[in-house]
């Protein structure tokens, strides 16, 4: 194939096209000096490592992991965690646990009054137990460039959106348990979410 | 020196007392120290260098070494054996350079770059490398220091950056074109 000066940067992404970009340099001075500094950039590069020597930096790092203590205790956020999902577990089950104690089980499909309020009071406890969680998680995922942390951020704003629009809706059938479900999922995704990018965070 | 690199990454772990990266990673999660001395001698030299790149200064890349340890050291569980520990060290350090860069900004203390005081004898092109480098994107920069100069492969690279084998491989090609164009400009 006969390749002219236009084809360098194609022939640069194309190993198969070297060759006859090699057999153009040849007459052609230009591309000869663009391909010699391509080259030389990979053949210079492993020069550019850097050694030197350290004699304190093993004893320094040996003594903080000394000062570490060998079993670490769970965080407080994973306790919080816990509790939050028992709430949110009790909220969920609360429903139906109260028409069969009282013998209610003829209209399953919606929530009594009482239940009503017990699902909202855990839906705000659970709430406010992951917007703790996302206070704590907001601290290096705002601050976070990485494409991990811009996936995590989306995911969570898309979740909040979910969340808002939905709770607009249950306001408008208050006692539709599908709906309080829908919810209930939106809020353990957002859970979810956050536990990861904090499990994430804590490895690195 | 790309010998090298290559080497660690194929063999990860020198003969030592430990008889594979699994019998050491068992004695790291043991939190046993000589086996983290064992991963400082293997890889610490590979993480000194990549911290300086980014960086720009030796203090600041131990500091950030330092960190990457005791992070590896609390989070040693988190570690599964199906990706490299050398990968895994990369990716540790590349955050906790971050995290000394972000606290040099709040700071407002950073010093003037002491790379300059590198060997005088260089050739003038590897110069007109080693400052088109500080100039190129950071993330096409990553990627070449990676790949050229820790002599990474780009699964690996891939990995440590979260990112498609694709993207590393474009981005190599990014860095090397905007390195091409600087000395190109440099040497007219």
């Amino acid at each position: 194939m006969i390749l002219e000066c236009g084809d360098l940067e194609r022939a640069l992404r194309t190993p198969e096209l070297m060759p006859d970009m090699r057999a153009h340099a040849e007459g052609c001075a230009a591309c000869r000096q663009q391909l010699y500094l391509w080259d030389e950039i990979s053949r210079l590069a492993p020069g550019l490592h850097e050694e030197w020597e350290s004699p304190f930096l093993w004893p320094r790092i040996q003594a903080n992991l000394a000062a570490e203590p060998t079993h670490r205790r769970m965080p407080w956020w994973r306790w919080a965690l816990a509790a939050a999902t028992l709430v949110s577990l009790a909220a969920m089950l609360q429903p139906w646990m109260q028409p069969w104690r009282s013998g209610e089980f003829n209209n399953p499909a919606f929530l009594t009054e009482r239940a009503l309020q017990e699902v909202q009071q855990a839906e705000a406890a659970y709430s406010r137990s992951i917007e703790k969680l996302s206070a704590l998680a907001a601290q290096n995922l705002e601050h976070s460039s990485s494409p991990t942390a811009t996936a995590y951020r989306e995911r969570l704003t898309m979740l909040d959106s979910g969340i808002a629009e939905l709770k607009v809706t249950v306001e408008s059938n208050r006692y539709n348990t599908y709906l309080q479900r829908e919810l209930a999922s939106l809020y353990r995704q957002k859970q979810q979410t956050l536990q990861e990018w904090l499990q994430n965070a804590n490895h690195n | 020196m790309v010998e090298a690199s290559l080497a660690l990454l194929i063999h990860p772990l020198q003969a030592t007392e430990y008889s594979g990266e699994s019998e050491l990673l068992a004695a790291c999660r043991r939190r046993e120290i000589r086996a983290f001395e064992q991963v400082y001698l293997t890889h610490g030299g590979r993480l000194k260098s990549i911290a300086w790149r980014i960086l720009g200064n030796r203090p600041d890349a131990e500091d950030a070494v330092q960190e990457t340890f005791l992070k590896l050291y609390r989070g040693i569980e988190a570690f599964h054996a199906e990706s490299n520990l050398g990968t895994w060290l990369c990716r540790i350090l590349i955050n906790a350079c971050h995290d000394v860069e972000r606290k040099r900004q709040r700071d407002a203390q950073a010093e003037p770059e002491e790379k300059t005081a590198g060997p005088k004898n260089q050739l003038p092109l590897r110069v007109a490398l080693d400052q088109a480098l500080e100039r190129i994107h950071p993330r096409h920069r990553m990627v070449f220091l990676l790949f050229e100069v820790e002599g990474l492969r780009h699964a690996e690279i891939a990995a440590i950056l979260e990112v498609p084998e694709g993207t590393s491989k474009a981005w190599l090609f990014e860095a090397k074109k905007e390195l091409k164009r600087m000395l190109t400009e440099t040497r007219r």
